[in-house]
């Protein structure tokens, strides 16, 4: 199963992985940062197993990221 | 005669204090994302609020935290926290330019300034805008004539900002320029989805292109491949037409750049400022302070639009022509208050004696000597220092762990290496 992994302490809350993946990504209201919704925290990398299918929407994710902190492996 | 004031830029506790060391009057620094150098990883945090306000008003200089990036619906809720934390801190005031900052500012009565990134370039918009902010910053492609109507109209007309005196007018005077106007550039965010709007900007415009004209497929004939890449800006060689425009208040621009950048930029203004309302400026101390300007980080350098010159001068390297370099030696180990030696441990390269070094510390910013006499490990008096080598020096103030340790070293002579 494929795994995102975003360092999100690095993210400038451009939206961009909100606009290609929003069933995993959504801004914070808090700190005007990416969440990657059900991610679980270890230090400052967050991760979410996804399904195959979900996979693609979110590498394009990664790609649009400007300050490449989305993994997908 | 009221001073103009000079405003430093602080992207770290190291810039922060090399800022007030060089003399600066005030300081602007960005905390978490909403700041035109969003990429920067020596962003302050909220928390960092307070010590920063704590250290300016000790030092009696004044605090702006820039908030000038474009704002979406998100970001309105962190923007709103870190405008309320300001306050709390007692920071001075905010640089701003989406409505919505300085609408939030204003009513949280934090004093605005109008950021750069809003390209005034005419009274009325100043008319406009000082029902919320004292300050503001014009348009970096303005000459120096319209910038002294602009200053001229504010004091015939009476425009005052809401704390009531008449409105300051703010330039940039040393630093980087780009190719856009008032920064506002699509390049990065074209090609690398990477907005310069959002603080993310990739300086492609600093890279060397080609110019294919594709009917005929001939290539022009450029004698500089660095066609968007302007020199920096620098106007110490001009600084008396420009104070005289009426203009309150100087700003050096640099938050991605070093302390020692901004300790050695900050002290020539401050001298230029200083010997300008002493009636000693000239043109041959100008010419020093340009010398020493090279030795940090620069493009090289030109005046910008404000002398009026109809085309831009364009670098043509994509990096610093800065003549000399620091290297990175080693960090503080143990200093000896008793007999003022200081004990570093070597990390990388060599240090010798008759080394220039430069020592840049997040509590006490920046401070330059030169190695007079080493003593390595338990050897005792030695020429040179190896990685690895824990070496020990004579130094007026104590070091530690968090000071790092820099050769100097010339560039020129780097390159023969």
């Amino acid at each position: 199963m494929p795994i995102i992994i975003q360092q999100r302490s690095k993210c400038i809350g451009c939206n961009y992985c909100v606009e290609q993946a929003p069933e995993h990504w959504r801004m914070s209201k808090k700190d005007g940062k990416a969440t990657l919704i059900g991610a679980v925290q270890k230090k400052e990398f967050w991760s979410l197993k996804i399904q195959e299918a979900e996979k693609e929407k979110n590498v394009n994710a990664a790609k649009a990221c400007p300050v490449k902190i989305i993994d997908i492996r | 005669m009221q001073k103009v004031e000079l405003m430093s830029p602080a992207g770290s506790f190291e810039a922060l204090h090399a800022a007030i060391q060089g003399g600066a009057d005030s300081v602007y620094f960005g905390v978490e994302q909403l700041n035109m150098r969003a990429r920067a990883t020596m962003n302050f945090q909220m928390d960092d609020l307070k010590e920063i306000a704590f250290i300016c008003k000790e030092h009696h200089v004044r605090s702006y935290l820039t908030l000038n990036t474009i704002v979406y619906d998100h970001d309105l809720a962190l923007m709103k926290n870190i405008i309320n934390a300001a306050k709390l801190a007692g920071i001075d005031a905010v640089i701003a330019s989406d409505q919505a900052v300085i609408h939030h500012a204003f009513t949280q009565k934090l004093e605005v300034h109008i950021s750069t990134q809003l390209n005034i370039t005419n009274i009325e918009t100043i008319q406009f805008y000082s029902h919320f902010a004292d300050v503001m910053v014009l348009s970096r492609e303005l000459s120096l004539g319209q910038m002294k109507k602009i200053c001229d109209a504010i004091k015939k007309e009476n425009i005052k900002g809401p704390a009531g005196k008449l409105i300051e007018i703010e330039v940039f005077a040393h630093g980087a320029l780009c190719m856009a106007v008032s920064g506002k550039c699509y390049l990065s965010l074209h090609t690398q989805n990477a907005s310069a709007n959002r603080g993310a900007c990739l300086q492609n415009c600093r890279r060397k292109y080609k110019v294919i004209d594709l009917e005929d497929g001939h290539e022009l004939e450029l004698d500089n491949e660095y066609i968007m890449s302007p020199k920096d800006l620098c106007t110490i060689d001009f600084l008396n037409e420009l104070i005289a425009t009426g203009v309150s208040v100087l700003k050096i621009e640099g938050r991605g750049k070093s302390a020692d950048y901004v300790k050695t930029v900050t002290q020539c203004y401050r001298e230029a400022i200083d010997l300008y309302y002493e009636g000693m400026y000239t043109k041959i101390r100008a010419k020093e302070w340009i010398q020493r300007l090279k030795q940090v980080y620069n493009r090289d350098f030109w005046g910008g639009y404000y002398l009026g010159q109809e085309l831009g001068e364009w670098t043509d390297s994509s990096g610093s022509k800065a003549l000399t370099r620091k290297i990175y030696v080693g960090k503080g180990n143990h200093y000896y208050p008793k007999t003022g030696i200081a004990e570093f441990l070597i990390e990388a390269y060599s240090l010798s004696v008759g080394d220039k070094v430069a020592i840049i510390s997040p509590t006490k910013g920046v401070l330059e000597t030169t190695i007079t006499s080493l003593h390595v490990n338990a050897h005792g008096a030695m020429d040179t220092a190896n990685k690895g080598d824990l070496c020990a020096f004579p130094l007026e103030v104590a070091v530690k762990p968090a000071d790092k340790l820099y050769k100097i070293i010339e560039t020129a002579v780097e390159e023969k290496i």
